[in-house]
């Protein structure tokens, strides 16, 4: 799975169009070019300008750039679009087909998960003269859609045309960690065409988000089908984006004749076997590592864990994709080869954030002695230059091993700015803290809060041994203003926005 | 799934091959050999096949290899062990008449990389010369590196002794007194474990050679005297290990922590970790200790000390090549301030020892086919499987096991089996996809090592083998009635020599 995410790109050098495209017998009386006439006042073009964080200079602002992507007017006034055309945003504006005019927009919500954003525009006066798209549902395979955008090759509007290929979970590219239903189209769809409308019949069904470049494959590309935009619509109606919510299991598929037998099965092709339940997740304390899963919310689950939907074998996860937070599902359950009923109220897991990309967001630290510690994340090991084992351990492992438990953040020392104080203190880069002063550090706000006693001397203790790193209170007070002098250190901690736990 | 790269055990040899296209230059330095004094070398032909730990029931194509051995008084031949690791057959051949004798190991030492090569008919070396060890190497001395013509005359480059240090020799963890020379060495055949001369004694066996800065790292004299030595007694060991790690103590704030001063004079090093079993630990050290002296030596805040020959130099020399398995060390160390004194009792630490083992020479892998599943013990044999860059490329949880063993795993773990592959089997459907999986418990029963799970087989629970594992997917079940067939037309099929490997 990871290698596959290495092969994706995100569309985002920001430009995205639709051209919806008529099926067979409508073809015929309405030509693609004034289904496009339609569109065009619906499209948005969004210049946007971010600045994203930096994880190796916490406290620097970070460095600032920007892309164009697309857009549509979507019922409220809003304008639907991805999330990563408008990450780490500081400044936004939109465009209208025919209005030589910018206008300055806003993010009102923002689904990272799901590669989704609403944008509001500040002078109402945008929407005069727009429509507002509808979203449709899931389009047939080899049926024709036309995807519309502002991807390189020109300014203006785009149209390209292609059909759906496929209808499957992938990895959403932008957080890192999700998965999600997608549509394979093969419409040529470039850098640009990015939160674009892909269209048939006049109407949405799908938002241009993600595919992979020439070199790896040909004419793979991929759109947010309208059931993932349209629970993401459905969870901010409430003011709010509440995230996806998952059961945070894993199960293993029950092919294996022997397999079936020592649980019990019958020979029908039913059923999967629940192999871990996350601590923090959905259906700790509700389901077991062994329990076998018949059904989910009365439909049944075949023994590759894929379901019948709507006419489609899809993953059983869908019927959960399509829930929030707070609704229930209902398992029938074999356990110890009897049968039970399972209730599950939904709710979104947090330990897997670690692993995900975030946005939006200030790295959090803490910058003693001259001392970096950075909680472990994603974007921390794309920056760091450190390839420690056990940081790729803990890394790796976090969410699978429940290492969350003990370290809801992974503390780690990610660097030593060099000082008298602190010269033999070098070789300890990238180890994980754990303990300060004999107290156990389970998240950053505990090592922040250690520094803050008032003991003579500071003994930090790692995992995996080795002689604790000691610094004296006197020492360190005495070469803090030097130290901030001489790296430009603006600010010594950030503790704001943890992971919601 | 399985991108793995079959990684020959051979690459640890090659030195020698990489300067074929390389260094032509500064042959000046080269002089035929004084003709008058019979050759105090032969050539050695081995012939290797060390088994594949990806593929456990069989072997790796054999190599072939030619290089150079040193006579020792006593009907002795001295090689590098790398040599003859895994061999199959080994001859000695006289670089003049090209007469050829087969040859046995009477003593191998692969942590030292030295082996002593006996010829099958004892008259063989009659006639030659002997060569005998030189005295103490010093940085700045001037050494002749011998090679042979393919007409066998013996040629020797002469090389400047820029360092005399303790480094890694051919296996990791592995650290010993090394010679660093300078010198421009031409390729030869058989250029392997080529003798290195000191006013006509033997000061060095090379080891390594990097054509492009010129530097040939040499096995020491030091460790070559241990070697035979112990290789003379009748019960011979290893090189003692003595099971800590340890770090620096300049660290001021440190010392003032430690309580490292008055007494303690501003040497020391700080134990963090002592392994369990091990000398130092039977000696009663503990992590958190700093070792002030050894052997009546003062260990410095670096971990070196002042040896007669080498100077300033690190511990490990002291320890591993001065004192032999059985020595007394005594040892003064500060525990919070507070001297105390120990006295250790050095040994060796055969590889068989640890829960993943460092190394398998000469040994097969041990594993049971199983339908199609395929089970062995996880030693860093297999890790090397996947190349050089195993510690990054091999199953991140593997590596991690095996670099924090000391840490993860008390005296009595035994050895971690594991689901290494399966072959696609009748009874393995919906299994093909595992792998890199650790065994827990069969039928049950706790398994810490090939033989537990041989024996927990036999019992099967309710007609099905139950496997548990450490991680996802936890368990699968085996049909214990049919299993064994299956295992038969597995074999079959993939056409293996044998399906189960119980003993080395």
């Amino acid at each position: 799975m990871i290698s596959r995410l290495a092969l994706l790109f995100v569309l985002t050098s920001f430009a995205a169009i639709v051209a919806p495209e008529p099926v067979a017998a409508r073809e015929k009386n309405q030509t693609p070019e004034s289904r496009a006439a339609e569109v065009e006042k619906s499209l948005v073009r969004i210049s946007c300008t971010e600045q994203s964080a930096d994880y190796k200079v916490p406290w620097n602002p970070g460095n600032i750039g920007g892309g164009i992507g697309a857009g549509f007017v979507i019922d409220g006034q809003r304008i639907l679009t991805n999330a990563h055309v408008i990450s780490d945003a500081r400044f936004i504006t939109v465009e209208k087909q025919g209005d030589p005019k910018k206008y300055v927009a806003f993010v009102k919500f923002v689904a990272h998960d799901c590669d989704l954003a609403v944008l509001g525009v500040e002078n109402p006066d945008f929407f005069k003269g727009t429509a507002a798209l509808q979203l449709d549902g899931i389009p047939e395979l080899e049926t024709t859609v036309a995807a519309y955008g502002f991807p390189i090759g020109g300014d203006l509007m785009s149209v390209t045309r292609g059909i759906v290929s496929r209808i499957d979970f992938q990895p959403y590219t932008h957080s890192g960690v999700d998965n999600h239903l997608t549509i394979q189209i093969d419409a040529p769809i470039n850098p640009g065409n990015s939160g674009g409308p892909v269209m048939q019949d006049g109407r949405v069904v799908g938002v241009a988000f993600q595919g992979y470049s020439g070199d790896q494959a040909q004419n793979v590309a991929y759109m947010i089908p309208t059931p993932v935009a349209k629970r993401f619509l459905k969870d901010i109606a409430d003011g709010r984006y509440d995230r996806y919510v998952d059961l945070s299991i894993n199960y293993m598929k029950l092919l294996n004749p022997a397999h079936r037998a020592a649980l019990a099965l019958k020979d029908d092709d039913r059923g999967v076997v629940v192999t871990s339940v996350s601590v923090a997740g959905s259906c700790a304390g509700v389901l077991q590592p062994g329990d076998v899963l018949l059904s989910l919310d009365g439909v049944p689950i075949a023994s590759d864990g894929f379901i019948e939907l709507e006419n489609d074998r899809v993953d059983m996860a869908e019927i959960v994709e399509r829930k929030f937070k707070g609704d229930t599902v209902t398992f029938e359950v074999l356990r110890d080869a009897k049968p039970i009923t399972a209730k599950v109220t939904l709710k979104s897991a947090w330990p897997y954030l670690m692993q995900s990309s975030s946005y939006d967001t200030a790295p959090r630290f803490v910058l003693f002695a001259g001392l970096l510690f950075q909680p472990l994340s994603r974007d921390f090991m794309a920056a760091a230059d450190i390839d420690d084992l056990q940081m790729r351990y803990f890394y790796n492992f976090y969410v699978s091993d429940e290492l969350y438990t003990e370290h809801p953040d992974v503390v780690i020392l990610s660097n030593v700015l060099p000082d008298p104080i602190n010269t033999y203190l070098s070789p300890f880069r990238g180890e994980i803290v754990a303990k300060v002063n004999g107290k156990p550090i389970r998240t950053l706000d505990d090592i922040a809060a250690a520094f803050v006693e008032p003991v003579d001397t500071y003994v930090i203790e790692f995992i995996g041994g080795g002689r604790p790193a000691v610094l004296e209170r006197s020492v360190v007070e005495a070469a803090r203003p030097r130290i901030l002098q001489r790296y430009n250190v603006t600010k010594e901690k950030n503790l704001e926005n943890p992971p919601a736990r | 799934m399985r991108t793995r790269q079959p990684v020959k055990f051979v690459k640890y040899l090659l030195f020698f091959v990489l300067s074929l296209g390389g260094v032509t230059s500064l042959v000046a330095q080269e002089k035929p050999v004084d003709g008058g004094r019979p050759l105090a070398v032969v050539r050695v032909n081995a012939t290797t096949q060390a088994y594949d730990f990806f593929r456990p029931w069989g072997k790796k194509p054999p190599v072939s290899r030619r290089a150079l051995g040193a006579v020792l008084s006593g009907n002795r031949v001295l090689v590098a062990a790398e040599l003859v690791a895994n061999q199959n057959y080994v001859e000695l051949e006289k670089a003049a008449s090209g007469e050829k004798v087969a040859a046995n190991i009477a003593a191998v030492d692969y942590e030292a990389n030295l082996a002593v090569l006996i010829p099958a008919n004892p008259k063989f070396l009659e006639g030659l010369g002997q060569l005998n060890l030189a005295g103490p190497v010093k940085t700045g001395d001037r050494v002749d590196i011998w090679q042979l013509e393919s007409s066998g005359t013996l040629v020797a480059t002469e090389g400047l002794v820029t360092t005399t240090e303790v480094g890694r020799y051919v296996l990791d963890d592995y650290g010993f007194l090394l010679y660093r020379i300078t010198a421009a060495m031409q390729y030869r055949e058989n250029s392997f474990s080529v003798p290195i001369v000191k006013d006509g004694k033997l000061a060095g066996l090379l080891m390594r050679f990097d054509p492009r800065s010129q530097s040939v790292d040499a096995i020491s004299q030091p460790v070559i005297d241990h070697f035979l030595k112990e290789a003379a007694s009748k019960t011979p060991h290893g090189f003692p290990r003595a099971g800590l790690q340890y770090q620096p103590t300049r660290d001021p704030q440190l010392r003032r922590y430690l309580k490292l001063n008055g007494a303690a004079g501003d040497g020391g090093i700080y134990l963090s970790r002592v392994d369990a079993g091990t000398s130092a630990a039977k000696a009663g050290l503990q992590a958190g200790d700093v070792i002030l002296e050894a052997a009546g030596r003062k260990i410095d805040a670096d971990g070196n000390y002042d040896d007669d020959d080498y100077g300033k130099i690190s511990i490990n020399h002291l320890i591993s090549t001065r004192h032999y398995a059985g020595d007394s060390l005594k040892v003064k160390f500060s525990r919070g301030g507070e001297i105390k004194e120990t006295t250790a009792i050095a040994a060796d630490r055969q590889p068989q020892s640890f829960v993943i083992e460092p190394y398998v020479i000469d040994r097969a892998p041990k594993f049971i086919l199983l339908g199609g599943l395929v089970f062995q013990e996880l030693n860093r044999q297999y890790l090397r499987e996947w190349g050089s860059g195993w510690p990054k490329d091999a199953p991140l949880r593997f590596v991690y096991m095996d670099r924090y063993q000391a840490e993860l795993f008390g005296p009595d773990r035994g050895k971690v089996v594991f689901l290494s592959q399966v072959l696609p089997a009748q009874s393995a459907i919906g299994y093909d996809q595992l792998g890199y999986l650790i065994v827990d418990k069969v039928n049950n029963r706790v398994i810490r090592g090939i033989a537990d799970l041989d024996e927990a087989l036999k019992t099967p629970v309710n007609g099905f083998h139950k496997i548990d594992f450490t991680t996802d997917p936890r368990t699968i079940y085996l049909d214990a009635g049919t299993v064994a067939r299956d295992t038969q037309s597995v074999q079959n099929q993939y056409g293996l020599p044998v399906t189960t490997r119980l003993a080395e």
